[in-house]
């Protein structure tokens, strides 16, 4: 695209008057929705935090801070707090780890690379509960292919009961989530070296870069920007998670595989305690928070 | 044209790139491969310590039992209905704000704007305790139409942003060319403006398509009566629950339910690549 071009779309037409009614007008549709079904529900369940609110006592109680104070000396809490943070953490980094060198890979050309680009996506499209299944499936303790192959290999002696001990399913549940998104990184990263000029990696090749110069002083800075916001992307949504791994583990064994959000699914929808629930999750909102300031600085550097 | 960047020949790093690529593409697709060859066992092959990479004596026996012994069909039309019916209150919702807020300016255009698109920090299972006391209230709870209302938190936030991205670099020239001629407001958006937005538009009616397709949290919490389940709680509470070991009718009703999906996306997935990128990388 032109710069001029670039240059025009970002002045808006309509500068007031009747022009910008119509303007405003077209966004109300969707300001209804987000209130009503985002923002209003969010307030709201601050409301519920600060309340003594259960299903069966209807009404809720103010009780101020008490729900965050039970909540601060509740280990089981912070035992999900901790596990959140290294799955999402876990997770995050071996999507980007992977998803970048698939990308780097599938940026040259070589016979099958479409069929190969094109399949890639496959995972993206599997509802959460074949996924789940497929991954509790190939780990599976007496029949799982991940243990025969670990065991023809000489790795071990025994099978391993992945999903019945607390390290062995953690793994399982970031292997299957990062399964599920190194495609999508790799898709973001795969669109930012297509842009990537010809000049710049010729000009390094002639002052004698190799590849692994020109990976790390050229290919690394002009991705960096999409990678960023990817990977800050990927860390929001990895602190999302709930159905992969709610349909593979339930949250167990035990809690070892209980995230924040199978924390409030659990406080809120099995133990009928809407206030704790809500509670769990405003400290939930104030970690994800963090990350969110890092991504819509981003976004206000990019459309200023 | 992308420049090639990995142009070593060297035999070490031939071997090494080969050998990276390889694990890469064995974790990425052989996942997939063993739901299929385990869909087509027969249970003597499923229930082995060591089973061969290919089955030995393919059957049917298990598709066959996926369809009848469960209400996958019934689970597949609720999955279409509400992620289809979601899809497109997404998208129009997000196509008339993301145009508003990159062509119009108007007061409050840019907090509310990144208000909107903020809220995809907001936590979905957060915002969950109080959808679903709204559904209770207004009786929509256990209703496909309530399922697809509340839907639209997924993708809504990042469909105005997808979309806003794609208006901004929409030449101004076209919309002030129109308007000379003659054109109102409403005129250049329904002409002009978004016959030209397709690709964009189904970008993300597939994106918020895929995430309440892909849904468990909230088809689990919101729907509890069995003649309204979708696919992912429908096919947990099948398959996790009573039939418990069947393993290999698991895999075949995974493959009969992600199926349509699949084959949508394998059509439309062009737009979808250009749709979502576009937004985050700049040329």
């Amino acid at each position: 695209m032109s710069g001029t071009g670039v240059h025009a779309a970002r002045q808006p037409v309509g500068f007031g008057g009747a022009q910008a009614w119509f303007g405003f007008a077209l966004t109300v549709p969707a300001l209804v929705g987000f209130v009503v079904l985002i923002l209003g529900p969010f307030l709201s369940s601050v409301y519920f935090a600060l309340h003594e609110y259960r299903i069966e006592s209807s009404e809720p109680v103010f009780v101020g801070l008490r729900n965050l104070e039970t909540l601060w000396r509740d280990a089981t809490f912070w035992q999900a707090w901790r596990t959140t943070v290294v799955y999402v953490a876990a997770t995050t980094a071996l999507t980007a780890v992977l998803g970048t060198l698939y990308a780097i890979f599938l940026n040259e050309p070589f016979r099958g690379r479409t069929i190969i680009r094109a399949a890639s996506l496959l995972p993206w499209v599997l509802p959460s509960t074949v996924t789940a299944f497929l991954w509790a499936w190939l780990f599976h303790g007496q029949y799982g292919v991940v243990n025969a192959f670990l065991m023809t290999l000489g790795a071990m002696q025994q099978p391993f009961f992945w999903l019945s001990t607390s390290n062995g399913a953690l793994s399982a549940v970031i292997l299957a989530k990062a399964w599920l998104s190194t495609p999508i990184v790799m898709l973001f990263v795969l669109a930012a070296l297509q842009s990537l000029p010809v000049e710049q990696v010729e000009a390094a090749r002639l002052d004698g870069a190799g590849d692994g110069a020109v990976l790390r002083h050229v290919v690394m800075p002009h991705i960096s920007r999409t990678l960023g916001i990817v990977v800050v992307l990927q860390a929001m949504g990895n602190l999302q998670v709930f159905d992969v791994i709610y349909a593979m583990t339930a949250g167990g064994p035990v809690r070892a595989t209980t995230v924040l959000s199978i924390e409030v699914y659990r406080r809120a929808f099995e133990q009928w305690n809407l206030g704790m629930a809500a509670a769990v999750g405003l400290v939930w909102f104030a970690t994800i928070a963090g990350i969110a300031i890092v991504y819509l600085r981003m976004l206000l550097k990019d459309n200023p | 044209m992308a420049p090639v960047v990995l142009t070593s020949r060297a035999t070490g790093t031939l071997l090494f790139r080969g050998l990276l690529f390889a694990a890469l593409l064995v974790f990425l697709f052989f996942p997939v491969y063993w739901m299929v060859a385990t869909s087509f066992r027969p249970q003597n092959e499923v229930f082995v310590q060591f089973p061969t990479l290919f089955p030995h004596t393919p059957t049917l026996a298990n598709f066959r039992r996926a369809w009848s012994q469960s209400d996958l069909p019934l689970y597949l039309r609720n999955s279409l209905i509400t992620a289809g019916g979601s899809a497109l209150l997404t998208t129009a919702l997000a196509s008339l704000a993301a145009y508003g807020f990159a062509k119009y300016r108007f007061f409050a255009r840019k907090p509310l704007m990144y208000l909107m698109i903020s809220a995809q920090m907001f936590p979905f299972a957060v915002i969950l305790i109080s959808i679903y006391s709204l559904l209770q209230v207004l009786d929509l709870l256990n209703t496909l139409t309530g399922l697809t209302i509340a839907y639209i938190v997924f993708a809504l936030p990042a469909a105005i942003y997808i979309l806003f991205s794609f208006f901004m670099r929409l030449p101004d020239e076209l919309i002030e060319a129109a308007r000379i001629d003659g054109a109102g407001d409403i005129r250049i958006l329904t002409r002009i403006v978004l016959p030209l937005s397709w690709p964009a538009l189904i970008a993300v009616g597939i994106y918020s398509f895929m995430w309440a397709w892909n849904d468990l949290l909230y088809s689990l919490t919101l729907i509890t009566r069995d003649d309204s389940r979708t696919i992912g709680p429908g096919l947990l509470l099948a398959f996790f629950g009573e039939m418990q070991q069947d393993w290999a009718g698991a895999m075949a009703a995974s493959i009969l339910a992600a199926l349509p999906a699949v084959v949508v996306f394998g059509i439309l997935q062009s737009y979808f690549v250009q749709g979502l990128t576009a937004g985050a990388v700049k040329s």
